[in-house]
């Protein structure tokens, strides 16, 4: 029937299992070289204080990335996640300080326009076909702006104060901190979500083959434009947790959070070209990026190094992303 | 007279085998051509004609054999490498540049002039002698080829083959596009070039024409030779049969079909569908148990027409009745919805998912059938798996676990995973462009079972091919498009292959009643 054959030798399968084999446990190595390199060499780096500094630093960071990495899985970007986590707290945290409604509405209100800013991405990405770097470099610029006015009406900066925030803050739960509690939540619903649901196949499937997914009845320009949504959302999600840790809003938060959370996605293994990725990895890269800054930070090695070597971590991730993608396309 | 020793031999292909990842395309394949004739090479798509043709002209080495021009041993690297010794090729999928005008296709990469300077008036005086030795008066060599008509596209990208003053010429369907009237001026010239002891080979569907203007045929079957024939002992049919490997009749339709076909029941109606440009206002309709098939020559409106059904073609006029109730398609959902399936002709770029799974890309229009539970919407991997297995087998693809990744199987298989897909969506009416395409003539055989089982179980099957002896031998009825228009419809057994290739064509002659 079918004249196929298999025109492999012996040797060409042992090293495509290795390849393949790498591909889906390799970030998973990386982390357990790292952690056993980072305990032996820095003694205070292997204590539950450290761990829980790692877990605290990394949470917001993470829980960005799950958008992050639906929004690059459907081939896109989305620069203006920071932005948002600026914008969102300082809209709650205004809302609060001035006592204008009690604290469950000020989040909801702050989770409200986050997601609107998803939307407006959304919609002038799927409906105006503009390019996401260009539209959320837009939004980017734009909701910061936004968010520091709301800043500056208040005078520069918000104190957060309120018992939620504190909580999240200081609290721990099961020696957990609240935050990485959180983010493990959110994670495990993600997780869910991008295997089990329709939802999250059609959105491998968008990123996979658009044109495929269109003639399989999918509803892709909806999809794509629920995840710039949900993304934002996400990032409203951040605010609460940025506000619990800093506790005041200055103009200048979350400059720069786009990038650590690319990066934490990329060496997570998620490709830039869409279509391939797991958020669970996200979190693995995003727990690598941070526990690598705190094993600077416990050296002693500046924090100008410390950025000079997350620069270097996104270029070597995207280069071997693109390297492993060159062998499996031919 | 053995091949080698026959004087006029310009080719010898001996013992090629070419494999590439999980295909063995072909296998241990002879082929040899003398100077002066016209040698068609046969066979149905997949058999390998492509891939031998490829090889020639230096596009990528056989796996094993060799290749001698003139009893030399010739090795290409590179398809530069086959024309500098003689041999040009015109592909169907055309190589012209469409902004850049006919004389500079012709002389593109090969410009005459001096240091650096191109000469102009040398490329015209060039192009207008190229053409002139061919016969063709009528194109304007300064025209952009974009503007010219397809067929006249085909004729420049002749000229341009011919100008290289080749040995062996190599023809991949180059009448897939011309009228009756082009494939006769084609044939002239071609003759012309036979007294010049030029070398054509002719790759083409059309049986009617090997008989017509060929000398010999190499008939190639699933990569393998079948047979070497003079044109002049044999006929269409024999053709076919040595193609296909047996007899025409028991190939397509097992029986005929035709106590399933419910006369009032109409699936679908199609009121003057119009496309601007491709589609000139067609209607038909398609009943239940039917198998319709559409043909015509490349470009006549039939691919229109289809994505019309489907919701993928833009600016379209008309009435669709599904059912007798007036509807709009305007998106594969609501196609979907109205239980219309497209499966279209490029199935990797526009079907498959290489990331995914088999059984994801099986389920993929089918998930709201594998959720859980009525209230809680996740998918159950269990219930997906199976009903991918399920279609796995039914339509034979052959994979060691529906987990593998789609990228792993070979094309056939991936072909037929499409077809899975939609056997599993389960809707009321199907339509296939091109449904063999690439595919064994051994898969050919099971895809047209199932088109039958489809048929007899209710459903309405539209099949647009432009294999013409595809469409005689599986549909009920057949439409023949010509220029955007429905040109002729045919009962089965009224059509002929003369008469549907005169149709679709748009001779005159196509009406079965004045003939006998």
């Amino acid at each position: 029937m079918e004249a196929a054959q298999r025109s492999h030798t012996a040797d060409a399968n042992w090293a495509e299992r290795i390849e393949k084999w790498f591909q889906s446990w390799g970030t998973v190595l990386v982390a357990l070289v790292l952690f056993v390199i980072f305990s032996l060499t820095a003694e205070y780096f292997f204590t539950l204080q450290n761990f829980q500094n790692i877990l605290r630093q990394v949470a917001i960071v993470a829980v960005v990335a799950i958008g992050m990495t639906m929004v690059i899985l459907i081939g896109g970007i989305d620069l203006s996640v920071g932005a948002v986590v600026l914008s969102s707290a300082a809209v709650m945290n205004s809302l609060l300080f001035n006592e204008v409604v009690p604290a469950v509405p000020a989040i909801i209100i702050g989770l409200l326009a986050a997601a609107l800013v998803g939307f407006i991405n959304g919609l002038l990405i799927v409906k105006a076909k503009i390019s996401p770097i260009i539209v959320t470099l837009g939004t980017m610029v734009m909701i910061r702006g936004l968010g520091q006015m709301i800043l500056w009406i208040n005078n520069s900066w918000l104190w957060v104060r309120h018992p939620i925030f504190t909580y999240i803050k200081t609290e721990t739960i099961g020696s957990i901190p609240v935050p990485a509690v959180m983010m493990f939540v959110l994670y495990v619903f993600a997780v869910i979500m991008m295997t089990k649901t329709r939802f999250g196949r059609h959105i491998y499937a968008i990123g996979g083959n658009e044109r495929a997914a269109h003639l399989c009845g999918i509803p892709v320009d909806r999809t794509k434009i629920l995840v710039y949504v949900f993304t934002g959302f996400i990032s409203g999600i951040a605010g609460i947790m940025m506000s619990a840790r800093l506790s005041a809003i200055s103009p200048g938060v979350g400059l720069g959070l786009e990038f650590e959370v690319i990066t934490a996605v990329i060496l997570g293994g998620t490709s830039l070209a869409g279509g391939v990725g797991k958020v669970e990895k996200t979190l693995l890269g995003a727990i690598i990026v941070a526990a690598i800054l705190n094993y600077m930070t416990i050296k002693g090695i500046s924090a100008h190094y410390q950025r000079a070597v997350t620069g270097f971590i996104i270029l070597a991730a995207a280069t071997l992303d693109q390297l492993s993608r060159g062998r499996t396309s031919s | 007279m053995s091949e080698k020793l026959n004087h006029r031999t310009i080719l010898r292909m001996q013992g090629i085998t070419k494999r590439f990842p999980g295909v063995l395309a072909l296998d241990n394949v002879d082929f040899s051509v003398r100077r002066g004739e016209i040698h068609s090479l046969i066979g149905q798509n997949g058999a390998g004609k492509s891939t031998l043709v490829k090889i020639l002209a230096g596009d990528y080495p056989p796996t094993e054999g060799d290749v001698y021009l003139d009893d030399r041993h010739v090795a290409f690297g590179h398809p530069r490498d086959s024309r500098a010794e003689g041999i040009s090729i015109v592909y169907q999928e055309l190589s012209l540049l469409p902004n850049l005008s006919v004389a500079d296709n012709i002389f593109l990469g090969r410009e005459p002039g001096r240091n650096f300077v191109i000469d102009e008036d040398a490329i015209l005086d060039q192009a207008k002698e190229v053409l002139g030795q061919l016969g063709i008066d009528n194109i304007d060599i300064q025209q952009r080829v974009a503007l010219l008509p397809l067929a006249q596209q085909q004729l420049v990208e002749i000229a341009k083959a011919l100008s290289y003053k080749p040995e062996i010429l190599i023809l991949d369907e180059p009448t897939a596009a011309l009228t009756h009237d082009d494939a006769d001026r084609l044939f002239t010239i071609l003759k012309r070039l036979k007294e010049q002891d030029i070398a054509i080979i002719y790759i083409t569907h059309r049986f009617k024409e090997i008989i017509e203007i060929c000398d010999r045929g190499t008939v190639l079957r699933n990569g393998k030779l079948v047979s070497v024939l003079d044109i002049e002992d044999t006929n269409e049919e024999e053709l076919v049969e040595t193609m296909i490997g047996q007899e025409v009749e028991t190939f397509f339709r097992q029986e005929h079909q035709e106590a399933q076909i419910k006369e009032d029941e109409l699936l679908l109606k199609v009121e003057n569908l119009a496309v601007p440009g491709k589609l000139d206002g067609v209607s038909f309709e398609l009943r239940r148990g039917e198998i319709v098939g559409i043909t015509g020559l490349l470009g006549a409106g039939q691919n229109e027409l289809a994505r019309s059904l489907f919701g993928v073609q833009e600016h379209v006029t008309g009435i669709i009745k599904r059912n007798g109730k007036a509807v709009h398609i305007d998106s594969p959902r609501e196609a979907i919805e109205l239980g219309i399936c497209l499966l279209t002709e490029n199935r990797k770029e526009e079907g498959l998912y290489l990331d995914l799974s088999v059984a994801e890309n099986i389920s993929m229009p089918s998930l709201r059938r594998f959720l859980s539970s009525n209230f809680v919407p996740l998918i159950s991997a269990r219930k997906e798996k199976e009903a991918a297995k399920q279609f796995i087998d039914k339509v034979n693809v052959i994979v060691r676990s529906a987990e593998a990744l789609m990228r792993t199987l070979s094309g056939g298989n991936q072909q037929k995973s499409i077809l899975a897909r939609w056997l599993l969506r389960d809707l009321e009416i199907l339509v296939f462009i091109e449904p063999t395409r690439g595919i064994d003539v051994g898969a050919k055989m099971e895809v047209y079972r199932y088109l039958d089982n489809l048929a007899a179980e209710g459903r309405g099957i539209i099949v647009i091919s432009p294999e013409l002896i595809e469409i005689l031998g599986i549909s009920d009825r057949i439409l023949a498009m010509h220029d955007g228009c429905l040109v002729q419809e045919y009962e089965r057994g009224e059509a002929t292959e003369e008469l549907l290739s005169a149709a679709i064509q748009g001779a005159s002659n196509y009406q079965n009643r004045n003939s006998t």
